[in-house]
């Protein structure tokens, strides 16, 4: 195929230098680490080419290629040239890589004159260049903010942790870096629900870690073999390595414990008909209700709203407070006198994942609802007028 | 993670023909031509016609592409890509530490392999579709011009809380763990985030913008007093006399089975616990397979190497109702394939093959198929 074009058009002049050509990384303001990539120096014979003949991708990369090294040169042989777009422009043929560039990966060029339209079967030399982004920053910053439930006693078959980050981090293989420790500061084996896709929040910034059920169901054979991932009476530690990465690849400031002690296990469906509630006295004073046992954090948070008794919902601001035992409700606007509601969906969780009238373990099958209900529970309460 | 239909027993892939030729010509209804947005690309499945779904998670969606890659491979040719980590890697110009590959599957019929990608590691990761073709090199899958259909998650949690003032975003996600093509819908198993609940969801295909989609929760108990809705890990449709239904792997390691047909909306279930795996285990990939005029089952496990379960009692074993002790193993019989150590991924090649991605020397990651035992 070369000869062929050699034959078409006549070799460059001798008089041409061997390395004519030049290599440009180009950064493109567009999105950050953007670098697009300019070959100059082509003869008009080489530009008219370039220009003529549709290229498949393959044509083009045995033209010029960006390699993302991976390693040593050697063990880099084989692998596949970066995808990316190519074009030519009055002078240049150009590349623009699909993705922007990665701090720290060494990027290299291969630009091979002799697989011109044009050349001189072979004879040019090959040049390649290399780039890389500065280094970034490097200083850890990223800590553990906050773990939920609060409490330092928690029941024996504990359901979830919530792990809160002061930034986003980096998922994959989480679970290397979270361990259960018992009070001799043994890892308890496998105590956790682990799962590849790893139940982050959009933002990773908070972790959901669930303790296996095998560990916490009764009559499952993890439970009957190797017992309960945390024992009643007993101390642990919930320990988050240093070493997990943030979003930028920085590893955390500092590890974190979480020391804890284990009590009693809780089977018992959530009582509403125990919970205090508290009407504001008006005005934006807060609405309070107090559970007799702790809630999860994230579905108090989200499960129990407050409305009209039209069913209009009231916009303001919840908090959980009191290791998830208290509720509070300040609402955007003045509280105006008449009649409200506080509302709960059944499907709110306490820390061993009993729900409103439903405990974890539902004591045989037939007890349950055969159909999924999205109920509510409803609690009016009235706003006197001043 | 991903599921392939049309091996499930002789009688089932009749069924999905029939079910194929009397939609012949709908399977793309629906697509439009553009470009796909993933926002996430988790657990991938084959439909009918080269038609490829991927999860996207974060955006509560199933997307189907018609990926055009319809000719038949050639017999005998067999897939491995050495550092196949490296490769991606190096296609999406990164290093091998900042991707992730959640799934992988074959086509059934190029036999291509297609894997979902994110590149970086945080909440901006870019997620890809990478294709492996059977004469190993890599190419990016171009989503910037395809045939596409989007199904929106039935009962997908929304962007904000209600009823608060400062609109904070929803941290609640649904993490899709496995999804699976079955004669005419989409069927897929997801987990909250925030509450303990497993739900195994049915939307129609093609998509449809009506309809909501069947959700159920199926509940089942290794000892028969106690039942929780435990989450779905991996699952295969399969054929159990004439009915068809669905093997689950559970999270704590029984395999459960249930008819297909009670998956009505709303609906409770109660599986059949059929195995009990033994603990210390998580299964990750579940394929199923002929052999001698035989049905097996193929399960990956994080620890136990592969699993070789023989089916041909599931008809007639009871459901396990007793604890397991010692060491336990109890309903269908198995056998642990030692050789097949560090499976991450998992899915049919052929008749007499499968395809894996799983750790070798050094830390590398490698795609091969492997004979099936």
């Amino acid at each position: 195929m070369v000869a062929l074009q050699s034959e078409l058009h006549p070799a460059a002049p001798a008089s041409e230098p061997p390395f004519r050509h030049s290599i440009r990384w180009i950064p493109d303001t567009s999105e950050k680490n953007r670098v697009v990539v300019e070959v100059t120096g082509f003869n008009k014979a080489e530009l008219a080419e370039l220009h003529k003949a549709p290229r498949t991708i393959q044509q083009w990369q045995r033209i010029l290629s960006v390699y993302a090294a991976q390693g040593d040169v050697i063990s880099d042989i084989g692998l596949p040239a970066m995808a990316g777009a190519y074009s030519v422009t009055a002078n240049a043929l150009r590349f623009e890589p699909q993705f922007a560039f990665a701090s720290g990966v060494k990027y290299r060029l291969a630009f091979h004159p002799s697989q011109l339209p044009g050349a001189r079967g072979g004879t040019s030399k090959s040049i390649s260049s290399e780039f890389q982004l500065p280094v970034r920053r490097s200083i850890p910053t990223a800590v553990v903010s906050r773990v939920h439930p609060t409490a330092d006693v928690l029941p024996e078959n504990l359901l979830k942790f919530y792990v809160h980050f002061s930034a986003p981090m980096s998922g994959g293989h989480v679970y290397e870096h979270i361990h259960l420790r018992n009070d001799a500061g043994k890892d308890v084996e496998l105590p956790f629900l682990e799962i590849d896709e790893e139940l982050w929040n959009p933002a990773m910034t908070r972790l959901t870690l669930f303790i296996d059920p095998g560990r916490i169901k009764r009559g499952v054979l993890p439970l009957e073999e190797i017992g309960p991932a945390l024992e009643e009476g007993k101390r642990y530690s919930l320990v988050i390595d240093k070493e997990w990465k943030d979003a930028d690849g920085v590893p955390m400031k500092e590890s974190f414990a979480k020391v804890f002690r284990v009590g009693p296990p809780d089977r018992e469906a959530i009582d509403t008909a125990r919970w205090k509630l508290s009407p504001p006295s008006g005005d934006l004073a807060p609405l309070v209700v107090a559970f007799p046992k702790p809630l999860d954090h994230a579905l108090a948070q989200r499960l129990i709203h407050v409305t009209r008794q039209s069913g209009e919902l009231v916009e303001g601001r919840a908090g959980v407070e009191d290791y998830e035992r208290r509720w509070t409700f300040v609402p955007d606007n003045p509280w105006k006198p008449g009649p409200y509601r506080l509302v709960v969906q059944t499907t709110i969780e306490d820390l061993a994942g009993n729900n409103i009238g439903k405990s974890f373990e539902v004591d045989l099958f037939e007890g349950v609802q055969r159909r999924i209900t999205n109920s509510t529970v409803k609690f009016p309460f009235e706003i006197r007028a001043p | 993670m991903k599921r392939i239909v049309r091996y499930v027993g002789v009688a089932l892939a009749s069924l999905a023909v029939a079910a194929l030729s009397a939609n012949a010509a709908n399977w793309t209804a629906g697509m439009k031509e553009g470009p796909v947005a993933l926002k996430s690309a988790g657990p991938l499945a084959f439909g009918p016609e080269g038609i490829l779904f991927v999860a996207d998670t974060k955006a509560a969606a199933l997307v189907a592409i018609d990926t055009g890659d319809t000719k038949a491979a050639a017999d005998g040719k067999l897939l491995k890509v050495d550092g196949i980590n490296q490769k991606i890697a190096a296609l999406l110009g990164t290093a091998a530490d900042q991707i992730l590959i959640s799934d992988m599957v074959v086509n059934p019929t190029s036999r291509n392999a297609y894997l979902a990608v994110a590149r970086g590691r945080g909440p901006d990761a870019t997620a890809v579709i990478v294709r492996v073709k059977v004469d190993g090199q890599l190419e990016l899958f171009p989503l910037d011009k395809v045939k596409s259909s989007r199904g929106e998650l039935p009962d997908a949690p929304v962007e904000a809380i209600s009823g608060q003032s400062v609109r904070q975003s929803n941290p609640r996600q649904e993490s899709i763990t496995d999804i699976a093509f079955l004669e005419d819908r989409l069927l897929i198993a997801g987990l909250s985030n925030e509450e303990f609940s497993s739900t195994l969801r049915a939307i129609p295909f093609p998509f449809k913008t009506v309809g909501k989609g069947t959700s159920v929760e199926i509940y089942h108990g290794a000892h028969g007093k106690f039942e929780t809705r435990s989450p779905i890990r991996t699952f295969v449709p399969f054929k159990v006399g004439n009915e068809p239904t669905l093997l689950a792997a559970y999270t704590c390691t029984p395999l459960v089975q249930f008819p297909i047909k009670e998956l009505q909306p709303g609906a409770k279930i109660k599986g059949k616990t059929v195995a009990e795996l033994g603990n210390r285990n998580r299964p990750i990939d579940m394929i199923v397979y002929q052999k001698d005029g035989k049905d097996y089952l193929l399960l990956a496990n994080n620890s136990r190497g592969i699993m070789k379960i023989t089916t041909d009692s599931i008809e007639q074993t009871e459901s396990i109702t007793d604890p397991v002790r010692d060491g336990g193993k109890k309903g269908l019989s198995y056998e642990t394939i030692e050789a097949w150590k560090g499976v991450d991924q998992l899915d049919r090649f052929d008749k007499q093959h499968a395809a894996v991605l799983r750790r070798g020397e050094g830390g590398a990651l490698n795609l091969e198929s492997l004979a099936l035992p």
